[in-house]
């Protein structure tokens, strides 16, 4: 009886410290202490956000520190989404969804097309300029995110584009257009010339070699270019906030950011509307980050 | 020559499409009970798609024109002297219309003013020929935003009709570097408009009063006395309503440093931890960089409410603690050093005013921004770990090495290629880095918590003192490109870059 | 079906002179193969004919037509290359139509040509594949196919073979030269390995920093090497040389070095009379050595003394490794030999077998 007990503490033991035999199993288990506080401290504070969006509205202010609460309601991710018509209030959680899809998709999609084609050049040919091209490329990450703002707002209001989505494209693509022409450049770096070499002989020119060989072999590139670019601008606050002053303009996190305002009225819809935004950005960022990481570490640290 | 059937290639355009409708049934249908409250509606979207259409239309269009522009003056040349004459007329008439539109643009955007008067109508001539095209089909009955449609539509027309002429009058030429100018210029025109000339821009600004009172540029004089005021003001007078300009550069430097230590040594210590074979370790990793998937701006929005006095997560585990002190000293009263001990820290720990203390204030976006920046470093710190081969540990056990002796001399100096551009991109960013201030503190108490970024961008837009701001900016950037310059002296150049 | 001409052919880049003034004349429907030492310039040779790179001065000729300006898909023109080139998007069906496809030519047209290729390369089966679902054997197929599809007036190969294993390298020159049989149109094949060259071409230019050495039908250049560069680069193992003068000494011509001297056979002493007194270097090839107990009949033989240094068995062969004074020199002899290493011995030159060399010029002496 006892010794079928212990063998089975026995094999779960051995199954947790299996495969680290350099370390002792007191070392491992350490280890994963260490690592299990890490991830709580990690995780926690995201978890309370979901924790709060779920409170009932009149038990918000509590020094309760348990995950699920007690009397749990989906009420505030009801009001976030539809309005609270009781209250005679409107929704506007998908209005600034779509503002920033809208913005940012385009910003993206204009930044992917100029640098899918300006990498090109940087990556394949010896032109005069080149080098500099690529060091000044660099350079403007160097500048502060707030260095050009103050310009580029006083250019946008003289062209009468402040408060419109228009000019908030223009502010991010910024930003959006030299690091995606480093990352793809890095990208293309990659590919054999032989095979732009081949495609010439088969009687390709150099616009066919292009569209035909490197642009769908570097598809994934692409696409990790436009994430790049796309997460880049997606909860971005700062520069939103200068460009935008109309409530129906604003992006999510202008947005949300009124509810984050009003302490004890809306953190709990603060929260709901948090989650629906995180949650699949995170799932999204979890599933990519393997070639965001290779892409970044393409695009900057190899050069 | 494609025989395949019309229907059957435009087959899964059509499934799409047919999805697409679906989906918007089906959603339509689900919120149509709550639809009354949801303020966006069918009509906003297709207002933002049509505008946003037509941005990109007349980006595109603007680029192709240019592009095929200078796709002629590389690749063809002019057959005979007659015609050479024709095609360059044609091209000079079009590079001085293209470079009036660009003074036109300077000029509406303040970056010099002409008065009224003859100088002024020739750099708007094209402007106006474009203004008097749209009127003219005003005239015969077009509504005014379908006129500024046609209009783009004629001027395209135009602009084709020009080029095949020119094409007819010119055979092709080879040229070598004429393809890669063409494929450099769309992003290159994109550089200019978007930086270079925000950054001239900047400067004309940085020598100037212009400020709120001066309605921005219209009413503002600039000289170099400007700059020198905006200079002076900038050393000796404060740089946002509160705060010195050392006074911040110093709490800048310390955040800085601050959090890329601790960023670097936190991400050192999770991917070490995790380098090993092990159970776990996809979903340790997993749970370890959540604070970067989550949207920053989410994270700080949070937090900033975890920072409360007495709700926040922060002051209610250190009042939890605060109790638990007590308990135990007052269970130890008697034991005589423990029980002081103890004693001692029931009074000194427990919760603080983290909004209204400068230090505990600027320990939280700390404590934040340091949360935050830790994965990033960790996961690019285990990619380094991990193209490590494992014969050189074993060669150096072989040798007799520790482990203190591995780390030192193995995995640091073969992790530099990876360590060095993340430290200094590192130290880059986070000297940039202040939505997380801006979020949680707004820079507060009395800018106590700002840093160089964060007080430029109050200047500008809380205090709307631009001429100013500028100008701060101007040396900001100064110092990061001194930073840069060292760094690069040091790690020996540009050449890794650009090869 | 063409030519290919070269002529005074420079190619620099920057300082480096690749291709250093080559010329000659290619006739249609050779087998020609550019042989030379890595980094000598056969590749950037080749590339100057595909398109790939400028002439920096001369000119190059396809057929008739000096093609100096035309861009390499003018050409009409294919070419193999050492990494394959294959498109890894495309599968191998689309990798071999793909050329054909940017010349509009009709779909079944495509169709029949590709399946011919295939079928030449027994690669019928494999159409379907992506380039990384093949062996590597399988991709070389592959990018001959590519090539052939195309029926190009000049096949170009760079080293085609190398990342083969020995096996099917040895497997894969037959086919070619049999591929070239087939065909009937002209080869330039790049490679390092005078084996290819010898066993493939029917023609072998060899080339040496960027010179054009010589250039000739494989038994010449390995019967009658215009040089030193030449005659120890085709040959394996390669010839020995030996430092030495010519002189008469009682009536006869002799070759002297350090520590032998041979006499010439009076045949050919006719010839090298001339040249009595000249410093000259004496070079002969491994299998003109014999073990003194196994000497051909009919040869004019000289004695010279050796000590056995290392032996290779062969199994068909024995190369040994002979030293002689200041000489270190292989000999390729019969199985049947029995030195072992350390033996004092005797081996025989086949003197109707030598080369002379000027000692200055490098060049063949006749
Ligand atoms: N694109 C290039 N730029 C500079 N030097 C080159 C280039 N291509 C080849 N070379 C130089 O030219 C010489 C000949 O090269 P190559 O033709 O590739 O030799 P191989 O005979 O091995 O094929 C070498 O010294 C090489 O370094
Ligand atoms: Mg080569």
């Amino acid at each position: 009886m006892t010794s079928t007990r212990f063998s089975s503490l026995r094999r779960a033991l051995r199954w947790f410290f299996v495969r680290s035999r350099g370390d002792s199993p007191f070392k491992t288990l350490l280890i994963h202490l260490a690592l299990i506080g890490a991830s709580i401290i990690a995780v926690y504070p995201v978890l309370r956000v979901v924790t709060i969006s779920l409170r009932p509205n009149d038990a918000l202010l509590t020094t309760d520190l348990r995950i699920i609460p007690q009397n749990a309601t989906l009420d505030n991710y009801r009001t976030v989404l539809f309005g609270d018509p009781t209250k005679n209030r409107q929704s506007d959680f998908f209005l600034w969804l779509w503002n920033s899809f809208s913005v940012v998709a385009v910003t993206s999609i204009i930044s992917v097309i100029l640098a899918a084609v300006s990498a090109y050049a940087f990556s394949r040919f010896r032109f005069p300029g080149r080098s500099a091209g690529l060091v000044f490329l660099l350079t403007t990450q160097m500048i502060p995110a707030g260095m050009l703002l103050l310009p580029l707002f006083i250019m946008l209001a003289q062209l009468r584009m402040i408060n419109t989505s228009l000019g908030l494209i223009i502010a991010y693509s910024v930003s959006s257009v030299p690091l995606t022409i480093w990352t793809l450049k890095g990208y293309y770096d990659t590919i054999p010339i032989d095979l732009e070499e081949a495609a010439l002989i088969d009687g390709a020119t150099r616009f066919t070699v292009f569209t035909k060989i490197i642009l769908p072999l570097s598809s994934p590139a692409l696409a990790i270019a436009f994430l790049f670019s796309f997460m880049g601008g997606w909860s971005e606050y700062l520069v939103a906030r200068v460009v935008l002053q109309k409530n129906d303009l604003y992006t999510w996190p202008l947005g949300i950011f009124t509810y984050a305002q009003q302490f004890t009225v809306a953190w709990g819809q603060f929260a709901a509307a948090s989650v629906m935004i995180a949650v699949p950005v995170m799932v999204l960022f979890l599933y990519s980050s393997k070639w965001l990481i290779s892409g970044l570490t393409l695009g900057s640290v190899k050069g | 020559m494609d025989e395949t059937p019309l229907i059957r290639r435009f087959l899964p355009y059509l499934y799409w499409l047919i999805g697409l409708f679906l989906v918007y049934f089906v959603v339509n249908a689900l919120i149509a009970p709550y639809a009354s409250g949801i303020t966006l509606s069918v009509q906003i979207v297709i207002r933002r798609l049509i505008e946003i259409g037509g941005f990109l239309l007349a980006i595109f269009a603007g680029l192709a024109i240019i592009e095929v522009y200078f796709y002629q003056i590389f690749f063809r040349q002019p057959r005979t002297i007659l015609t050479a004459w024709i095609v360059r007329i044609l091209q000079g008439v079009f590079a001085g219309m293209g470079l009036l539109m660009v003074l036109a643009f300077f000029e509406r955007t303040d970056l010099f003013r002409l008065q009224e008067g003859l100088l002024r109508s020739i750099l708007y001539f094209p402007n106006t020929l474009v203004d008097g095209l749209r009127s003219t089909l005003m005239g015969i009955g077009l509504t005014k935003d379908s006129s500024g449609w046609m209009s783009g539509v004629v001027l395209i027309v135009i602009f084709a009709g020009l080029f095949f002429l020119n094409h007819q009058l010119t055979v092709p030429r080879s040229s070598k570097l004429g393809m890669a100018y063409l494929l450099v210029l769309p992003a290159f025109i994109g550089v200019l408009v978007l930086i270079i000339y925000p950054f001239l821009f900047e400067i004309k600004l940085a020598f100037s009063n212009a400020s709120l009172g001066t309605q921005a540029t219209k009413n503002a004089q600039y000289g170099l006395i400007y700059g020198w005021n905006n200079l002076v003001t900038l050393f000796t007078g404060t740089v946002a309503k509160d705060a010195t300009f050392f006074e911040v550069l110093g709490r800048t430097v310390l955040w800085t440093v601050i959090n890329v230590v601790f960023h670097v040594s936190g991400g050192m210590a999770l991917a070490l931890l995790l380098h090993r074979p092990m159970k776990l370790q996809g979903f340790y990793r997993t749970l370890l960089v959540f604070p970067w998937a989550v949207p920053t701006t989410i994270v700080a929005m949070a937090l900033r409410n975890e920072f409360d006095s007495r709700y926040g997560l922060f002051n209610i585990l250190l009042s939890n603690l605060n109790s638990w002190l007590v308990d135990v000293s007052q269970g130890m009263v008697s034991v005589p050093v423990l029980g002081e001990m103890f004693a001692w820290l029931a009074a000194h720990i427990g919760p603080v005013s983290w909004r209204q203390d400068p230090f505990w204030a600027f320990v939280s976006v700390l404590i934040t921004n340091i949360w935050l920046g830790i994965p990033f470093m960790m996961v690019i710190i285990l990619g380094g770990l991990q193209s490590i081969s494992h014969e050189y540990y074993e060669a150096a056990e072989i040798d007799g090495a520790s482990k203190f002796q591995q780390f030192r001399h193995i995995t640091l100096p073969l992790l530099r290629p990876v360590l060095t551009p993340a430290v200094i991109l590192g130290v880059v960013w986070t000297f940039n880095k202040f939505d997380v201030i801006y979020l949680i503190t707004q820079g507060g108490p009395q800018e106590k918590t700002d840093i160089l970024v964060s007080s430029m961008y109050k200047a500008a837009f809380s205090f709307y003192r631009y001429g100013f701001t500028a100008m701060f900016a101007l040396v900001i950037f100064v110092i990061l490109l001194a930073f840069a310059l060292v760094y690069l002296r040091v790690s020996g150049g540009l050449k890794s870059v650009t090869e | 079906m063409a030519s290919v001409t070269y002529r005074n052919v420079v190619k620099k880049f920057g300082d480096v002179v690749a291709v250093d003034n080559i010329s000659f004349h290619v006739e249609d429907k050779e087998f020609l193969v550019l042989v030379g030492p890595s980094g000598c310039g056969k590749t950037t040779a080749l590339r100057l004919l595909a398109g790939l790179e400028e002439v920096t001065s001369g000119e190059i000729l396809i057929g008739d037509r000096v093609v100096n300006d035309v861009p390499p898909k003018d050409r009409d023109i294919a070419m193999v290359f050492q990494s394959y080139a294959l498109y890894p998007h495309m599968s191998v069906f689309d990798n071999m139509a793909f050329g054909l496809k940017l010349r509009k030519m009709p779909k079944e047209e495509i169709k029949r040509r590709v399946y011919e290729a295939a079928e030449i390369l027994g690669i019928t089966n494999l159409l379907n594949r992506k380039p990384r679902q093949l062996s590597g054997g399988q991709r070389q197929r592959v990018a001959v196919g590519r090539a052939i599809v195309r029926e190009p007036k000049v096949f170009l190969f760079d080293e085609p073979l190398s990342n083969l294993d020995a096996k099917l390298r040895v497997q894969m020159r037959a086919e070619l030269a049999k591929l070239h049989q087939r065909l009937q149109t002209t080869f330039m094949y790049v490679t390092h390995d005078q084996v290819e060259a010898m066993t493939m071409a029917t023609r072998i230019a060899v080339i040496n920093s960027g010179r054009l050495q010589q250039i000739d039908t494989p038994q010449n250049l390995y019967d009658h090497p215009a040089n030193l560069f030449v005659a120890g680069f085709i040959g394996s193992p390669a010839m020995n040389f030996f430092a030495g003068a010519l002189h008469m000494a009682d009536g006869k011509l002799v070759v002297e070095t350090d520590d032998f001297v041979l006499p010439i056979p009076a045949e050919r002493a006719v010839q090298y009379q001339k040249y009595a007194g000249r410093k000259i270097v004496f070079g002969i090839r491994p299998e003109n050595i014999h073990d003194v107990h196994f000497i051909p009949p009919n040869i004019h033989g000289e004695r010279v003394n050796v000590k056995v240094d290392v032996t290779e068995l062969m199994g068909n062969e024995i190369f040994l490794y002979l030293v002689s004074g200041k000489n270190s020199f292989v000999a390729r002899v019969d199985p049947r030999c029995r030195l072992r290493v350390g033996d004092q011995a005797q081996v025989v030159f086949d003197m109707d077998k030598f080369h002379i060399f000027d000692a200055q010029t490098e060049e063949a002496l006749r």
